[in-house]
């Protein structure tokens, strides 16, 4: 069954992929819905499948690492997979509807779409090094291609610097494995930390994992590399915005945290782990604060993402040198943190996209009155909000949470001051965009409606964001699954 | 002063860059590594259908590997010709009439054309291959091109979609193909080894030429263009 399952995982994006590219958008469109709901229920599953059974090794060709490649089929790659099911088909029904048919560059949204969905699919499972490259290819070369997609001279100046940031992120990931391969011998991560546990050989050099970590950094807009984002996020189209903000980011900063869970004891120090601490801290203040400065609406939800992805970077010090209970805690906020900001950040864009498209402007104080005319988006804008900013019983209350006990039970303290900080700078910006909604303007009476179901698909993520936190037990549980290392 | 400092900062930056990386090279090359890889190769190359070890990688042993980089070419030529004119093909300034270019394009396509056939064929046992031998077919197509040959078929069209799409398509087939009858995703019957190997090869060959043959075709910027969200078009 798992069987199955696995190479339906793998299968349906890429066919998906080639069969759209041959199609014009409407009847992709329509061939994407059956897709989306193949990979949806493959996706349930197989999460299904390995929260009864557990884990396994799944060898490509037949072949067993290292001469071929594994995925690693764990609690925490279901986890990713099925998250990325419920955004990718949220993203993608709500660009079925969103996106111009008449428009000829369209058709290619479908393929680039799929493409995507393949390469996240590839990382989230993915056991081998250079494997995790060619996940990160596939996803970076897609996300540019649906940035730049038919868009003006902006567009095309956004998506080039994001090909650079993310051509130079790889290629200092691709030396970090270069060199780790040189030393080992083999691709394996799982083989990797084997040898490095059995202290048969030479400990390793750092220079290889910081290399690895600053490329997959930049990729991810850790502070002060996140100069990219913000251009590229905020003027793709609002489908494109939620999938680059929800699932792309956190592909490279998950090869991030599997690398310093795996190597970072034997390889990693106290002063590396501070040091990305403390710029996940600055991103946290100093993404806020510029997203609470922006005019345009999209702009001030990119750099917020900029501020929630800081967060996700607390990993690094909160399980450096602590007891396996604190670390596991810490593992256990940030991939809540992971999962709720997915769910919020595209239900943001999202709704933003129903905003802008009703008001016929991107700026924020454009939204003036729109709250008689739009109220469902806005809440769903708000529910979000909401999450990003971990008021309970949200998601991001619960990743807060047990990002603070971490931190005290460490005796971290100071990252408590960043937690507390970053949910009121939220606030700011979240409230900013509310008030300026509120403003009763006389002269502007004309809003446009977008169809119910572009308003009810951001609803249902800010909700599932919001319930998140009722029920992390479940969701934590199969994340934290052992990994048995057993075959199928 | 400002400047000074900058230059200065970022000289340090590559130094040290260089310096680290000079030591960890040293420090690596002076230990031997814990795995051999390459003699594992050496022992199921037998297995894998082929006599050269790098044809045998790339298409057996990590071919989930080759089948998503081939996935990263199809990516780079959809971006490419999603911003393609569809007039540029009858661009006049792309015209040229160097009788040079004539000349060489009479002596050297057919020759380039035979030369990739075989960098095809020559994969099997020694170095070559579907990226070599596609490299040499678009940088042929390049020069009919740049000669003034009329080639319909790189119009983004349906035909140029279907090249784009078939080397991709003939490989994730073998793959699911090989999931359905029971063993993993790519693994391929021990039976149908180099057949199967060599038929992929000759269709990525095809779409890997097609791929950068587009890119260079597409290069000039879509002339209709989509305003950003909320801006009137």
């Amino acid at each position: 069954m798992t069987l199955w399952l696995m190479a339906g995982l793998l299968f349906t994006p890429l066919a998906w992929a080639v069969l759209t590219l041959l199609l014009d958008f409407s009847k992709g469109r329509v061939v994407t819905w059956l897709g989306i709901l193949v990979q949806v229920l493959v996706s349930l599953g197989l999460w299904a499948a390995v929260a009864s059974d557990g884990g396994f090794l799944y060898l490509l060709g037949g072949w067993q690492a290292p001469l071929g490649i594994e995925l690693r089929v764990d609690g925490l790659a279901v986890t990713f997979v099925l998250l990325t099911a419920l955004v990718a088909a949220a993203c993608g029904w709500h660009a079925s509807i969103y996106l111009d048919p008449g428009k000829p560059w369209h058709r290619y949204f479908w393929p680039l779409f799929w493409f995507l969905w393949a390469g996240l699919n590839a990382v989230w499972l993915g056991g081998d090094l250079f494997n995790l490259y060619v996940g990160l290819e596939l996803i970076s070369l897609a996300a540019v291609g649906l940035v730049a997609l038919g868009g003006q001279a902006d567009a095309l100046r956004a998506a080039i610097r994001y090909l650079m940031a993310a051509l130079l992120g790889s290629l200092a990931y691709l030396l970090g494995v270069a060199l780790i391969y040189g030393q080992f011998g083999t691709l394996s991560l799982a083989g990797v930390t084997e040898l490095m546990n059995s202290g048969d050989v030479q400990s390793g050099l750092t220079f290889p994992l910081i290399l690895m970590l600053l490329g997959l950094a930049l990729k991810t807009a850790l502070f002060p590399m996140h100069g990219w984002l913000p251009p590229a996020h905020g003027i793709a189209r609002s489908p494109v915005s939620a999938l680059l903000s929800a699932l792309v980011v956190k592909a490279s900063f998950y090869i991030a945290a599997r690398l310093w869970l795996d190597l970072g004891g034997h390889l990693g120090g106290y002063v590396l782990a501070q040091l990305i601490g403390v710029l996940g801290s600055l991103a946290v203040i100093w993404g806020s604060w510029l997203a609470f400065r922006q005019v345009k609406l999209k702009q001030v939800v990119a750099y917020s993402s900029v501020a929630q992805i800081g967060y996700l970077f607390l990993l690094f010090p909160l399980t450096w040198g602590v007891t396996e209970a604190i670390s596991q805690q810490a593992q256990q906020g940030i991939t809540l943190q992971v999962v709720s900001h997915a769910l919020a950040k595209a239900a943001m864009f999202l709704a933003a996209g129903n905003l802008i498209m009703s008001v016929g402007s991107n700026r924020v104080d454009a939204l003036a009155g729109v709250s008689r005319f739009l109220p469902f988006s806005l809440f769903s804008f708000g529910l979000a909000g909401v999450s990003l900013m971990g008021l309970p019983p949200t998601g991001g209350f619960a990743a807060k949470w047990l990002l603070l006990q971490a931190s005290l039970a460490s005796g971290q303290w100071w990252w408590l001051g960043v937690l507390l900080a970053g949910g009121l700078l939220s606030a700011a910006y979240v409230f900013r965009v509310y008030r300026a909604s509120f403003i009763e303007a006389t002269d502007t009476d004309q809003f446009y409606h977008p169809s119910r179901s572009l308003e009810v698909i951001p609803m249902i993520l800010a909700l599932l964001s919001l319930g998140l936190g009722l029920v992390a037990e479940p969701v934590l549980s199969v994340m934290s699954l052992p990994f048995e290392g057993a075959g199928p | 002063m400002r400047r000074f400092f900058g230059v200065t900062i970022l000289a340090a930056v590559c130094l040290a860059f260089a310096g680290a990386l000079m030591i960890t090279v040293w420090h690596i090359s002076g230990t031997q590594a814990p795995v051999d890889l390459p003699g594992l190769l050496a022992e199921n190359l037998e297995a894998s259908g082929v006599e050269h070890p790098i044809t045998a990688v790339l298409l057996n042993f990590r071919s989930y590997d080759t089948l998503l980089e081939i996935g990263v070419l199809v990516i780079a030529g959809i971006a490419g010709i999603s911003m393609a004119k569809t007039t540029s093909l009858e661009d006049p300034l792309l015209r040229t009439s160097d009788s040079l270019l004539y000349a060489l394009q009479r002596w050297f396509v057919p020759l380039m054309l035979v030369l990739a056939g075989y960098l095809l064929w020559a994969g099997s046992d020694r170095p070559g291959g579907a990226f070599q031998a596609g490299a040499v077919l678009a940088a042929s197509g390049v020069m009919m091109r740049l000669g003034g040959i009329p080639m319909e078929f790189l119009r983004p069209g349906v035909l140029l979609r279907l090249g784009l799409a078939l080397g991709f398509s003939v490989f994730l087939l073998v793959a699911v193909a090989s999931a359905m009858a029971g063993d993993a995703f790519l693994a391929y019957p021990e039976a149908f080894n180099k057949p199967l190997i060599l038929v992929i090869e000759t269709v990525l060959t095809f779409s890997i030429a097609m791929v950068l043959l587009a890119l260079f075709v597409s290069a000039p910027v879509n002339g209709a263009e989509e305003p950003e969200e909320g801006e009137r078009g």
